[in-house]
């Protein structure tokens, strides 16, 4: 068998997801993102209409800005805590199940719960107000979610709260594949912790950080169930994907003009997940 | 990676075998989950089963109330929409608009006059529902701190602006803690609620009335009254209003920290189940330049118009209708207002006052209108409120750029 | 010491911010029901097990329980398997057209769900998988994300055993399965843990692709719980409470798996 054949049957199982279940959806709202498709209507065909139209919808540009917001305000605060959890956990210690346990619990939890608890903590005389008041700081009067200056960060904070131990663990699982005996040979040499932690921790975590990055950049684009929870978009919180559901399911079905944002987001992440690859590229292995 | 296209196969035949009996199964999708109301509901649907004789089997789907109409959206989409759907008021027009529900005005024909709430049920001279369940609000007074502001002297009629006023100031007073009226925060869906029965009990409307001489209608939302009722509104938030979500200031009023509260029948159900330490007391709410008219909404029952069964979907509607099977699903869940006008009259309704202020509420009572333009109407009027309390406050400014959004979204059709 | 110290110091502020919110949850399940949320409520005294009780006693979340227990499941077993052998062709065969292949991994996380949700509901509905458990696992069975996952770890491992194997004359599904999956072994732990709380936690799909309830999962009968009449928190919490203690339990077994798969050979070039 030669090796291409020997890749196609290994990638069999995708190539048949991808068929049967995407490709027929993925194709159809493209061809709709290019009509003026509303639900219950027939579609007919207005070219990139609905692409430009976006470009000038003050929502679009809104929740476009809130989700560039969301995505630059978590992502390296998550992937940062995340490393420095994962690096304490990484040897064994006596309570190291507990931690481990207890960072990861948040993201156990289905994430409606988790919105709805954060709801009441968030709320007017809620525990975080009574917090923000004993360290001297002024809460918003009427809750956390309920100001233009705090909601779109109070849903930021949970986020990377809800998140930070899914990545801890991909993390762990990264510095399992660094050979201990670099570390041994290193010592050895004498290099202080940090020397050890640039020149070997870092390059051999490059592919675990380069899929954590990517998928918390997909993820962070299209954060949709906290806001719908939370918010319902109001005070500066909507996001694209929000704003997609708008569209599409509640006030006026526009289905293709939903579609056609949803790709304009696709062409956002593909470029936006293409950067930690041009960033790595001139390193040996490609992140791809 | 054979085992799952055996499955794929294996999903595909069990889907299509074809049905052998001669017995109708109707879709009915819904939205009563609540773990205490959900088993009566399958009772009924049991004792409507053994009335047809078994010819009719009910399938009931149990939507959730933050994704039900997306659900019903993306199955009425693919033309696979249930038998039976219920629908809230403020969705019809946008199905009706586009011919997925059964018109039904020929069906009921002069059948309407036992029940109530038709007017949620009416786009443009059709009907395309029956009313099932009806809601309004009403006031939720803690009889208490009423008494403890007006320990001798009668209180002012709270059945007027002014004198509702007056009340909340005076329970305002009585302490740092207590507060004299729950106001909204800016929540989607619950703030325009709010201000809307102020609107219509200061004479002020959301759409002129079509008349002879002016056929097509427009937006009245930044009338003389309309400025005035959100004047009134802003002053009750600002002076005496207990400021939070919906959940917080009925959480606040169970506390016994807030006066009066505009709340629905859920609030009857929760004062029922958890008395509080205080009496309360329900009233009318209160109006301006005309007697107060409060806020109808309702569950409506509509027949998908691609259904095949639609004479069959046609006797479970009317089942559901009946005066006693509608007594029997409100004592289970705690609902003050039946559509059926038989019904109401059963002691459940009676007995209880505050069920008598909510049915009586409902001799003055409006809706939104009813228009597919509803959710973009209601989110200009909503921004305007939030504004006006929170923003901008400019009450007048925002009213009329209200109404301009309005305007050019009814032109448009 | 002091280090010890300092670790344990940091580890315990965190793990404070972590786990407070759930100890809300678990407060509040505790509380009767119908009371108002307030701080006196919260901190009084008053516990009652009643919610948690009632919700073991109807066997409203058994059947939800154990849907969840097979979807996720299921899903979790197709993923390990599927989901390395693609990362496998995409990490060790270079071919330009794996290029395209792990593109379109990509890409089908790129699209929103909700934009696709109506195509693949007429798919389910055509293809007879509405309202089956085929709805919830089939197109679930190979997960892009996993893919991915296992794949960039496998880049990160060297490939000097497998040549060395190679050379010795093993056959290539020996090697795929023999030497290859016990080295991704953390990764593989990792997109099980991912894989199983992601389904069992997932709303959307569920919610769309079944209508009967005893095809519910723990997350929609949650959703129903919230009914119609404002939201009964301990009630709900209690469910939330319930979901989530077997699930930890099964984290705490699966962690202690990342461990390296590595053996001190395998990198001796």
């Amino acid at each position: 068998m030669t090796q291409r054949w020997r890749s196609l049957a290994l990638l069999s199982p995708w190539l048949l997801t991808l068929a049967l279940f995407w490709l027929f959806p993925i194709g159809w709202s493209i061809y709709l993102s290019l009509t003026d498709y509303q639900l219950f209507r027939d579609p007919s065909f207005i070219g990139i209409a609905n692409y430009l139209a976006l470009l000038r919808d003050s929502d679009f540009l809104g929740a476009l800005e809130n989700t560039f917001v969301f995505v630059l305000g978590t992502i390296p605060v998550t992937t940062v805590i995340a490393l420095a959890l994962a690096l304490l956990l990484q040897h064994p210690f006596r309570g190291r199940t507990l931690f481990r346990a207890g960072f990861f619990l948040p993201w156990l939890t289905s994430i409606v719960v988790v919105a709805l608890i954060f709801t009441n903590l968030f709320a007017r005389g809620g525990y975080l107000a009574t917090l923000a008041s004993l360290l001297g700081f002024t809460p918003p009067e009427y809750g956390f979610l309920f100001d233009d200056r705090t909601a779109l960060f109070a849903i930021m904070g949970m986020d990377v709260w809800m998140s930070v131990g899914y990545y801890m663990l991909i993390f762990l699982a990264g510095l399992e594949a660094i050979p201990r005996e670099l570390y041994d040979a290193a010592t050895v040499q004498g290099a202080s912790w940090w020397r050890r932690f640039r020149s070997i921790t870092l390059p051999l975590l490059r592919p675990v950080l380069g899929y954590i990055l990517v998928i918390n950049t997909i993820k962070s684009f299209q954060v949709f169930t906290e806001i719908f929870v939370m918010t319902k978009g109001k005070f500066d919180t909507a996001t694209i994907v929000f704003f997609i559901y708008e569209q599409a399911l509640t006030t006026d079905f526009s289905f293709g003009y939903a579609s056609a944002a949803a790709y304009l987001l696709f062409l956002i992440i593909g470029l936006v997940s293409l950067l930690p690859f041009l960033a790595f590229a001139r390193q040996r292995r490609s992140l791809w | 990676m054979k085992s799952m296209l055996v499955s794929i196969a294996l999903f595909i035949a069990v889907g299509t075998v074809p049905s052998l009996s001669a017995k109708t199964t109707l879709e009915f999708w819904q939205f009563w989950t609540d773990s205490d109301i959900r088993p009566v509901l399958d009772s009924l649907v049991t004792v409507f089963e053994a009335e047809q004789n078994g010819e009719i089997e009910v399938n009931i789907t149990d939507l959730t109330w933050a994704d039900g109409q997306s659900k019903i959206a993306i199955a009425f989409a693919s033309g696979r929409g249930p038998d039976v759907v219920e629908l809230g008021s403020d969705w019809l027009a946008q199905f009706a608009d586009t011919d997925q529900l059964l018109p039904i005005s020929e069906l009921v024909g002069a059948d309407t006059s036992g029940w109530r709430g038709w007017s949620l049920a009416r786009y443009q001279d059709e009907l395309y529902a029956w009313p099932w369940i009806l809601g309004s609000r009403v006031m939720f007074v803690n009889v208490n701190l009423l008494q403890q502001a007006y320990p001798d002297a009668e209180a002012p009629n709270p059945a007027t602006f002014a004198g509702f006023q007056e009340i909340t100031r005076k329970i305002h007073t009585l302490g740092d803690e207590i507060y004299g009226w729950g106001s909204n925060t800016a929540e989607k869906h619950r703030l325009y609620k709010k201000f809307l029965p102020f609107l219509w009990g200061n004479a002020g409307r959301i759409l002129s009335e079509p008349s002879p001489y002016a056929p097509r209608r427009y937006s009245v939302v930044s009338s003389e009254m309309a400025i005035e009722a959100l004047d009134f509104y802003r002053q009750l938030h600002d002076s005496v209003g207990y400021v939070d979500t919906q959940r917080g200031i009925e959480d606040a009023f169970m506390a016994g920290q807030v006066g009066i509260v505009l709340s629905g029948d859920w609030m009857i159900k929760r004062i029922n189940l958890n008395p509080p330490p205080f009496l309360v007391g329900t009233m009318f709410v209160p109006g301006g330049r005309v007697p107060g008219i409060s806020f109808l909404g309702g569950e409506l029952l509509a027949i998908n118009r691609k259904s095949r069964y639609t004479d069959e979907a046609l006797e479970f509607v009317r089942f559901l209708n009946r005066p006693d099977v509608q007594v029997a699903f409100c004592k289970a869940a705690f609902i003050s207002v039946p559509s059926s006008l038989a019904a109401v009259t059963d002691s459940f309704f009676v007995s209880q006052p505050m069920m008598r202020t909510m049915n009586g509420q409902m001799q003055r009572v409006t809706h939104p209108p009813v228009t597919p333009d509803w959710p973009k109407i209601e989110a200009a009027i909503e921004r305007a409120v939030e504004e006006a309390l929170f923003g901008s406050r400019f009450i007048a400014g925002e009213l009329r750029q209200a109404q301009r959004t309005i305007d050019s979204l009814i032109a448009d059709d | 010491m002091v280090t010890t110290l300092f670790r344990y110091g940091l580890l315990g502020l965190v793990l404070m911010i972590t786990i407070f919110p759930m100890l809300w949850m678990l407060r509040v399940a505790l509380l009767p029901k119908g009371l108002p949320l307030t701080a006196e409520t919260l901190l009084s005294v008053t516990v009652t097990g009643a919610n948690v009780l009632a919700l073991l006693d109807s066997d409203g979340l058994v059947r939800p329980f154990f849907n969840s227990l097979v979807v996720g499941g299921g899903v979790t077993i197709g993923n390990i398997l599927f989901g390395f052998m693609c990362a496998y062709a995409l990490s060790r065969y270079r071919l330009i057209e794996n290029r395209f292949i792990l593109f379109t991994v990509l890409a089908v996380l790129f699209v929103p769900v909700h934009i696709v949700i109506i195509p693949l509901y007429l798919l389910a509905v055509e293809s007879g998988l509405y309202d089956t458990y085929g709805a919830l696992i089939l197109p679930f069975l190979v997960n892009p994300i996993g893919i991915f996952l296992v794949k960039q770890y496998l880049d990160g491992i060297p490939t000097a055993m497998e040549e060395a194997a190679r050379v010795d004359g093993a056959s290539e599904f020996r090697i795929l399965f023999q030497i290859v999956m016990p080295m991704a072994r953390p990764a593989l732990v990792v997109l099980a843990i991912q894989v199983f709380f992601t389904n069992w936690n997932s709303f959307l799909f569920p919610f769309i692709l079944t209508s009967r309830s005893d095809l519910h999962t723990l997350p929609v009968a949650l959703a129903m719980i919230q009914g119609r009449q404002g939201i009964e928190w301990p009630e709900l919490m209690a469910g939330a409470t319930l979901a989530v203690v077997p699930v930890l339990v099964v984290f705490v077994i699966l962690q202690r798996h990342i461990v390296s798969g590595i053996t001190a050979g395998a990198i001796k070039q």
